[in-house]
């Protein structure tokens, strides 16, 4: 009817783009690049997700995160081109080679069984979905009959941290949350391990023991160390010098040992011959530190601890950068690592877990399809009021088009911030783009006014909807702290979602709706 | 006759003014018609409008005696899911039957409640959910005895909430859904400076709250964490409209006072079913997959539902006897 234009008439009616309109537009493209410009972008093979720990290619130093690219030389660029390949060769009878090829170079191993690894295909986005939707595991943890303070909760973090890099996981977060009530929790997400690995590894802080050759010489708990100095003058950065390499600083700290543990010291240290070397003199074994049975550090002892009962020792250390300030926080990182070790194990508190979840991936792309699904008949629902209600094809189709673009926006902020998206998070998305609707349609019905001109009238769609922008934001902000931060995601992407539309999609989309209305 | 239907406001409004010669009816039939229409309505909104408040008064009394009843009855304000009282919630991937599943672990898994999930596409069924009290590692326990194979990461997900977070959780939630409130109200007043307008958007946003509640309890729903947040979202969703309708009656002056209510109306009732229908639609799809975004939409349907009633009703009354007033003085 009316509101089809002939030819001419929609020449004139053409959409000036205004610089709102450019943003937009620009900030578009960006989200979009933000989204598909993955690291991988136009690379081909398969993404390692997993390896399993003390497999013989795991020893050679194949990781996940690396990209395998062929296998006995023949490319690998689906998973099918490996694991075809792999059936026809595994099992076999006796020991046969393998290599694998990774943008890390070449692995080759001898066995009887295919590579212990798992792949996926790399994902096409940057778009990171979170452990409910893509699988993993996560653990919240506190205290047992103990409210953890978070100086507890962060060397707990710390040392938590520790023992996944001896594992040799690292596809691993690990970090101190803390909920409205003020509770410090311990919250840990894996990507790829079991419940078992997640529940060994959490349910105590960790083993620690000191020795020298095979004989114990302290463990970590109070029962050996007293205490570990991590402040104060007993504990630092005392020199920093010029060097070949640059700068090179030194540090130390005092560790207390218990009466025991200083005469078992003094005992083992007895047996032990003096080294000598230019830097001084030192006994003939060092003192090893183990990790959950794993050494992480060989200290060397100096002369004077030689069959001496001392309850206070002194470690120092150092550490080179090429410049002074590199070297000052070098030497800062590797003395609170090893300050980490040796507090393994000494926490005054049981662990408990009070929140576990293991999300099998199987069910995830499921999600993702539903919700993918859901969300599309709700814009076809948007799309029938809106066409019904103002039966004007540009300027449903201008809200329609905002609207995705708000959503394409979010994605991209979401990919450039790295958020994960769970569950809270899509929920966080569909409100967004739910109060977008809402403020566009404001906009429309604005712009009808018989009364001012079309910028003022915009004018007085802008009041009303910055009055709901504030009062939304007001009534997220408390659930970015409640239940320990399960629920951020929702006020994140919802934020996002409704600052990017006050601020960059309604402003644009005003623009259109002014330009169409002249 | 399309004319009206389509946008349901006058022809001259609708169409720039180069195009009006494109129109064969006379526009000033259609907004004579629609005038005239608008005048009846507004002159019986004027004679009973302060009645209509009745209703939405009943239903008040009626939702406060019923969640004091509740309260007795139950010591809270909801019935709560695992999520919020503690347990584990088990996803066993696969076509097993929830019912023989039920049968016999009823006494072995304590409040067991079990439900089949299906595809949304091929309707087959993909996976089973049991929900019971019982603590993760004894839940794994007792349905693998059952089942006779391991269930692990391949086969199943296990979400684990300890009692004392679970309860932890939902006081926050709470405190969370109340600040947010009281966050909404300050800025409210912020916006309207005056007490009676804020007032009315922060009684129509609590009765919205009220009355999904009420509803909610009837249906015998169990809440989860995700359906309180939920009632977050409800809080924006609501004072949009307010905000909208305030802002027409108080902060503009051309047109009757009834022309810019009637005028907000229309806006405010586009919003409210766009969003409805959008998440109604949405709702088809999820309710065989998803119980959490169901819950999610299940909540918002509802109250968006209320906030119909109640910014229409109330809120509009009660604007309307402020600006009544006003003018007199």
């Amino acid at each position: 009817m009316f509101q089809y234009l002939n030819g001419t008439q929609r020449k004139k009616m053409k959409i000036k783009l205004t610089w709102k309109i450019w943003l937009l537009i620009i900030i578009l493209s960006l989200s979009l690049v933000s989204i598909f410009v993955t690291p991988n972008f136009l690379q081909k093979g398969v993404l390692i997700t997993n390896v399993e720990i003390n497999s013989t290619s795991f020893e050679q130093g194949l990781r996940q995160g690396q990209i395998l690219k062929s296998i006995d030389g023949n490319l690998v660029e689906t998973l099918d081109d490996y694991y075809d390949y792999i059936q026809k060769k595994f099992p076999s009878e006796e020991n046969i080679k393998t290599i694998l090829g990774t943008n890390k170079g070449e692995f080759i191993s001898y066995s009887k069984n295919a590579p212990e690894i798992t792949l996926s295909e790399y994902s096409l986005t940057n778009i990171k979905t979170g452990l409910d939707l893509a699988g993993g595991s996560r653990a919240l943890i506190q205290a047992k009959d103990k409210q953890l303070t978070s100086e507890e909760v962060n060397d707990l973090v710390a040392i938590t941290n520790n023992r996944f890099n001896v594992y040799g996981i690292s596809d691993v977060k690990v970090r101190s949350v803390s909920d409205l009530t003020g509770k410090n929790f311990m919250l840990i997400e894996i990507a790829g391990a079991t419940r078992e690995d997640l529940k060994k590894l959490i349910s105590e802080q960790g083993k620690f023991e000191a020795k020298i050759k095979e004989e114990i010489v302290f463990t970590g708990g109070d029962k050996d160390i007293s205490s570990v100095v991590r402040s104060g003058h007993e504990s630092g950065i005392y020199s920093c010098v010029p060097s070949s390499e640059g700068h090179h600083c030194n540090f130390r700290f005092t560790v207390y040992l218990s009466e025991n543990a200083a005469k078992r010291h003094a005992e083992i240290t007895d047996k032990l011959g003096v080294n000598s070397t230019p830097q001084g003199n030192y006994l003939s074994e060092k003192l090893d530190l183990y990790l959950d049975d794993k050494l992480v550090s060989s200290l060397l002892i100096s002369e004077g601890l030689k069959g001496r009962v001392t309850t206070q020792i002194q470690i120092s250390g150092s550490s080179s950068g090429t410049t002074r300030d590199e070297a000052i926080k070098n030497a800062e990182e590797e003395m609170k690592q090893l300050q980490t070790v040796l507090i393994t194990g000494s926490l005054p508190f049981k662990l408990e877990i009070v929140k576990l979840d293991t999300i099998s991936p199987t069910l995830g792309k499921e999600f993702i399809k539903t919700i993918l699904l859901a969300g599309l008949v709700a814009l076809l629902a948007i799309s029938l009021v809106v066409f019904f209600r103002y039966k004007k094809f540009k300027s449903s189709m201008a809200l329609l088009l905002t609207s995705v673009s708000e959503i394409i926006i979010i994605l991209g902020i979401a990919s450039l911030i790295r958020w994960d998206l769970d569950l809270p998070s899509i929920a966080g998305i569909l409100a967004a783009i739910g109060t977008g609707i809402d403020s566009q349609i404001i906009v429309l019905d604005e712009a009808k006014s018989l009364f001012l001109n079309i910028k003022q009238r915009m004018k007085r769609a802008f009041a009303i909807i910055l009055g709901a922008y504030f009062t939304a934001l007001a009534a997220l902000i408390p659930l970015y702290w409640a239940v320990a931060g399960l629920f951020k995601g929702f006020a994140i992407t919802t934020i996002i979602g409704i600052t990017v539309g006050v601020l960059i999609t309604r402003p644009a989309f005003a623009d259109m709706i002014k330009r169409i209305e002249e | 006759m399309i004319i009206i239907l389509s946008a349901g406001s006058s022809v001259a409004e609708s169409l720039p003014s180069k195009q009006m010669t494109r129109v064969r009816i006379p526009t000033g039939a259609f907004l004579n018609m629609e005038e005239k229409k608008l005048k009846k309505i507004g002159k019986f909104h004027d004679k009973y409008y302060k009645y209509l408040l009745l209703i939405p008064l009943l239903l008040l009394v009626f939702s406060f005696i019923y969640m004091g009843f509740f309260y007795s009855q139950n010591n809270d304000f909801i019935y709560k899911d695992i999520s919020l009282t503690g347990g584990t919630s088990v996803t066993i991937n696969g076509d097993l039957d929830s019912g023989e599943l039920k049968q016999f672990l009823s006494d072995k898994l304590e409040n067991l409640n079990v439900k089949e999930i299906y595809d949304i596409i091929t309707r087959k069924q993909i996976a089973v959910i049991l929900e019971t009290k019982t603590d993760g590692e004894m839940t794994k326990q007792i349905l693998e005895d059952y089942l006779g194979y391991e269930l692990n990461s391949e086969n199943s997900s296990f979400e684990f909430t300890g009692s004392t977070l679970g309860e932890s959780f939902y006081k926050q939630l709470l405190i969370a859904i109340l600040f947010a409130f009281l966050f909404m109200a300050i800025v409210v007043f912020i916006i309207f400076r005056t007490a009676v307008p804020s007032l009315a958007v922060i009684t129509s946003a609590f009765l919205d709250i009220l009355m999904t509640l009420v509803v909610i309890n009837l249906l015998g729903m169990h809440m989860s964490a995700a359906g309180m947040m939920a009632f977050l979202m409800l809080i924006g969703y609501s004072v949009d409209t307010d905000i909208l309708l305030t802002t027409r009656v108080l902060k503009r002056d051309e047109g009757s006072l009834n022309r810019r209510i009637f005028g907000a109306f229309k806006t405010g009732t586009t919003m409210t079913l766009t969003s409805l229908l959008a998440i109604i639609f949405a709702l088809f799809v999820v309710s065989s997959f998803s119980s959490l975004l169901t819950q999610i939409f299940t909540i918002l349907a509802i109250g968006l539902g209320f906030d119909l009633f109640n910014t229409w009703i109330i809120n509009v009354s009660i604007l309307k006897w402020y600006a009544k007033k006003k003018n007199e003085n």
